[in-house]
């Protein structure tokens, strides 16, 4: 299939026209050879979704969708292959003229074939072998210091909260934010009566921000390592994209990484045009990035409604909303209603496929509820957006030894434990409103600093009105040979195992048992929504969830922990091991009657015909030349056997051994020299 | 109230604890509690099951072949394919000490009818001598834990999830609270590290503790070796196709990290996919503990290493009075109250 632009028109009547965009300045870049439009403002990762390339490529036959979180690394094309040179697609803006190769992109000549492909809307990552999809730089030492009194992991309102409350307090600050602008996530949540905007409240603290000069801001840098005092990030230059490593030490730190979007698990959630709710906000609202052709929303989570009122508004077609709730209540809900778009209470996205022809998806609804029949007719769209709650983003806090636990009335896992030096705030700490993550920033900072504790209460609507988050929606079981249910977003391609099918009737015993399901097996780190899926799919116990969380998270050693190395005690000789073995027996020099060199470990026997090592009268325990040290049970005079591989060979024993004794020497001197 | 009253109750969550509870019930018709985790599947895994290692005592070499061909057609039994599978480790030293050790290993295997062949190119990052082992058997616990769990059920064991409500009393029986109900048994049997450091702590004369971790890594360059046994220190590493890399060993989760990445060729490549620490046991003479611990009277099963789930077989009739003389001889010999002082069943890693 061809791309087609995925730019919604500029516009000032709509939000969604690409607020960091330029419009005035387009320019070209190049990615694997082909040539992109793009504006002043975007990322790479941006100017590609909006070319129509949706597709990071085929993961076992089945396309999968280019996400933030599912983006190939790139590198400028005169670095290839050097990993201090990558890039991360989603946090690299664009500049004209600009050539970039994915990771370990292999370049090939341009026959008409790959013209085809260049203008389809992958990217043609083979994901199942490629290295595409790594963060080279993970395993690279750090090539910069800094440092500060306190760092802020994540600008949103709770991180800009803390930054601002630490820099009050004189402390020297330094604010680090993944997304080349601060921000975070909260816009797409709205706001409550009496509360600001978020675009007001956020445009405040960002010039509070810019006014603090205690602040240093970092944006399109991911802090992907953290302990006790220092943390790692990976950034990105804004002016030049060259990336830099960094480790900065900080007495204190804040995590305020926001919650990540939880994926509902359904065969085909990740095919090209599903999207998150919050991805798909963030791409409209600050890239003016929405696919053309109808939409629908399914979302266990009342934002998402909210979402496809901003989105009717910027002129896309949104046809419907499922709702995995049964009843679900929220001023969006009725705001949606006002805007004449079909919702559908209950119903959850049974399964997606690629559609026949013209749209992008075959979408099948079901109802939520287990055990009711549900088939209803398959909808076919250009565009699924999907929401299946919120986890609290808590991979930096488990990375630094933090612990969780699992909340089964919420279905997520909220941070536990205390970590010396390091405190959460906002959604990261369990927040759910603005005004909640805003004073979880600065009593981030009051805990860090032993103040006084700053009480955070979180004002929510009563549920009546407002339905809280339902658990993230399950489909059908994905059957074999068709598209896979992923648990989560990430690059870990973690899937729901294949429904078994009968082939037999069951009551015949060799009906093949369905394999085990092993998320220990995987060799990739287990990401929070995948473990989220896994207790809600029963592949993970709640209560072990959050020891789960804390193994599987991806720690890259910051060094100078290590143990350091014992001192080794002597080693006695003969070696512990050999202590009792053969009762009577003493260090005597042997050599063997024909010349060659016996094998340490070699047993020794008393007669030639004996090899079983029960009946071993000795061993060889050193061997120089032809002359060895036997601890034996025997005399100095008399012949015994050593078992060598395939046949017996007869030694003489010389002499006592003395602890420095010369053993060429000692052959000269005993009762058996010749 | 005591509701009832078992022979045994077999606490740890390995398959050797497993296997024995099912052939306490199965082999020698005891009625059986179970107290232990089920959590292979998702969790790292502390240790490996191997059915050889870097033994030099011949007796115990004896011992392990001669329970061998009971303990394979057991678990083939119950586990069926993809639960266990042949493998040929490979066992490295690189100091001067182990290098001898790995020397008399290699011999008393070749005395025992093993393959056990030098090898002249070790792997790439690797340094010192090393031997292959052949046709060793390796347990997928992942799998098998799953198809254990279904046999105990079909012995009649009884399965409780954890031990944390055990109660032990002095003469070795305990009691269990479950849902209300309590649950005697005459005997208990803590039947590895874990289960041992969760109930009886400090009490362990001849046992010490020690830190060990495993470190899960991804995106490394698979090497042709299945399973390499570092005799210095103590690490194991599995790499399995498609499964990753899982490196176990004595030290914090940096030193068993650090020792991998030494390992692995391309070190750009190197993607920690997980890590845990926890402790071990450990004699001082570096051999088992097996049997009933001073005042408690409770019966431990302790630092074993790889090769313990397949002895189950032998360890069942040994708690049941009717092992055979040669294995009577071998675990008393491994009391957990014996002199290590002059050790005549010291292994590899005794500490002087």
């Amino acid at each position: 299939m061809s791309s087609r632009s995925a730019r919604l028109a500029s516009g000032e009547k709509h939000p969604f026209h690409g607020q960091v965009l330029d419009r005035q300045k387009p320019i070209k870049f190049q990615l694997d050879g082909r040539t992109f439009s793009a504006f002043s403002g975007d990322t790479v990762l941006s100017a590609v979704l909006a070319s129509g390339v949706d597709t990071a490529g085929k993961l076992h036959n089945h396309p999968v969708a280019l996400t933030s979180s599912h983006a190939p690394s790139i590198v400028a094309a005169n670095h290839a292959n050097d990993p201090h040179h990558a890039l991360a697609m989603e946090r690299t803006l664009v500049s004209d003229g600009a050539e970039y190769l994915t990771w370990g992109h292999r370049p090939v000549s341009l026959g008409l074939g790959a013209l085809m492909r260049q203008r389809g809307r992958s990217l043609g990552i083979d994901l199942a072998s490629s290295k595409a999809m790594s963060k080279p730089w993970l395993g690279l030492p750090a090539a910069q210091e800094m440092q500060a009194d306190l760092a802020v992991i994540g600008g949103g309102v709770a991180g800009m909260s803390a930054a601002l409350a630490a820099a009050a307090r004189g402390l020297g600050v330094l604010l680090v934010e993944a997304q080349p602008q601060l921000g975070g996530s909260s816009r797409l949540f709205g706001r409550l009566d009496g509360e600001a905007t978020p675009d007001e409240a956020i445009d405040l603290l960002r010039l509070q921000i810019e006014q603090a000069p205690s602040v240093t801001v970092l944006t399109s840098a991911e802090v992907y390592a953290l302990q006790k005092g220092k943390l790692r990030l990976h950034a990105v230059g804004l002016e030049d994209a060259k990336p830099s490593i960094v480790d900065v030490s900080a007495r204190h730190m804040v995590v305020a990484t926001g919650a990540l979007e939880r994926l509902p698990v359904f065969p085909g959630n990740r095919l090209p045009g599903v999207v998150g709710a919050l991805e798909a906000f963030e791409l409209a609202y600050h890239y003016g990035v929405w696919p053309t052709g109808p939409a629908i929303v399914a979302t266990s989570s009342s934002p998402a409604y909210r979402l496809a009122m901003l989105a009717r508004d910027a002129g896309a077609a949104v046809a419907r909303i499922l709702d995995s709730r049964l009843a679900p209540q929220s001023r969006f809900i009725e705001f949606a209603k006002a805007y004449g778009i079909t919702m559908a209470a209950g119903t959850v996205v049974g399964s997606a496929g690629a559609a026949a022809k013209g749209a992008a998806l075959s979408v099948s609804p079901r109802l939520s509820t287990e055990g009711l029949p549900s088939h209803e007719p398959p909808l076919t769209v250009d565009r699924l957006v999907v929401c299946g709650g919120w986890q609290p983003e808590l991979t930096l806090w488990h990375i630094a030894g933090g612990e969780s636990r699992w909340n089964a009335e919420l279905s997520r896992l909220e941070p536990g434990g205390v970590v010396e030096g390091i405190a959460l705030a906002g959604s990261a700490a369990g927040w759910l409103t603005r005004s909640a993550c805003l004073a979880s920033g600065r009593s981030a900072v009051a805990q860090l600093l032993g103040e006084k504790p700053i009480a955070v209460q979180e004002s929510l609507i009563d549920p009546i009105y407002d339905t809280p988050d339902g658990p993230a929606p399950v489909g059908e079981a994905p059957q074999e040979g068709g598209p896979s249910a992923f648990l989560d977003g990430s690059r870990a391609y973690l899937v729901r195992p294949f429904a078994a099918v009968k082939t037999r009737p069951g009551w015949l015993q060799f009906n093949s048992p369905p394999p085990v399901w092993s998320l220990a097996d995987t060799p990739h780190p287990l990401e929070l929504s995948a473990i989220a899926a896994g207790v809600q799919l029963g592949a993970i116990p709640a209560e072990s969830a959050g020891i789960v969380a804390r193994e599987r998270v991806q720690v890259v050693p910051l060094g100078g922990a290590a143990s350091a190395a014992l001192d080794k005690p002597q080693t006695p000789f003969p070696p512990a091991y050999l202590g009792g073995r053969y009762p009577g027996a003493e260090l005597l020099v042997a050599n063997p009657v024909e010349p060659r060199r016996l094998n340490v470990g070699a047993l020794v026997y008393a007669t030639a015909d004996e090899s079983n090592p029960l009946h071993a009268i000795g061993v060889i325990i050193r061997s120089q030349g032809e002359v060895a040290v036997a601890l034996v049970n025997g005399t100095p005079g008399a012949t015994v056997f050593c078992r060598e591989p395939g046949r017996a060979v007869a030694i003489r024993l010389v002499t006592a051994y003395r602890d420095g004794m010369d053993l060429a020497a000692a052959l000269g001197s005993g009762a058996g020299a010749p | 109230m005591t509701s009832s009253q078992a022979d045994f109750a077999v606490v740890g969550s390995t398959p050797l604890a497993r296997l024995l509870a099912g052939l306490l019930a199965s082999a020698h018709g005891k009625t059986v509690l179970f107290l232990g985790e089920s959590h292979a599947a998702y969790r790292l895994p502390q240790g490996i099951d191997l059915s050889l290692a870097p033994i030099t005592r011949p007796e115990t070499w004896f011992l392990l072949q001669s329970v061998m061909p009971e303990s394979l057609k057991l678990i083939a039994r119950i586990g069926g394919r993809g639960t266990w599978s042949h493998i040929d480790p490979l066992l490295v030293a690189k100091g001067e000490e182990h290098r001898e050790a790995l020397a008399h290993v290699r011999q008393m295997a070749l005395g025992f009818g093993y393959g056990a062949e030098p090898v002249s190119r070790l792997p790439s990052g690797v340094s010192g001598e090393g031997v292959l082992l052949r046709d060793a058997v390796l347990l997928h616990r992942a799998a098998l834990e799953a198809k254990l769990d279904q046999w105990l059920t079909a012995q009649d064991v009884r399965k409780v999830p954890g031990s944390d409500g055990l109660v032990l009393h002095a003469d070795g029986s305990g009691e269990v609270s479950v849902e209300g109900t309590t649950l005697g048994c005459n005997r208990v049997v803590l039947a590895d590290d874990q289960a041992v450091l969760q109930h009886l702590g400090e009490q362990l004369p001849l046992l010490r503790r020690q830190q060990s971790s495993t470190v899960f890594a991804a995106g490394v360059e698979r090497s042709r070796i299945p399973l390499m046994l570092q005799l210095d220190t103590a690490l194991s590493i599995l790499n399995q196709p498609g499964r990753g890399m899982v490196a176990t060993g004595s030290g914090s989760i940096l030193d068993v990290a650090e020792q991998l990445r030494l390992l692995v060729a391309q070190q750009e490549n190197f993607q920690p996919a997980g890590q845990s620490s926890f402790d071990t046991l450990a004699a001082t003479d570096g051999a088992p503990a097996l049997g009933r611990l001073g005042d408690t009277a409770v019966d431990v099963l302790a630092g074993l290493g790889p090769t313990g789930a397949f002895l189950a077989p032998a360890i069942a009739r040994w708690l049941c009075g009717s092992a055979s003389s040669t294995e009577a001889a071998w675990f008393e010999a491994r009391h957990p109250m014996r002199d290590t002082a002059a050790s005549p069943v010291a292994e590899i890693g005794a500490q002087p």
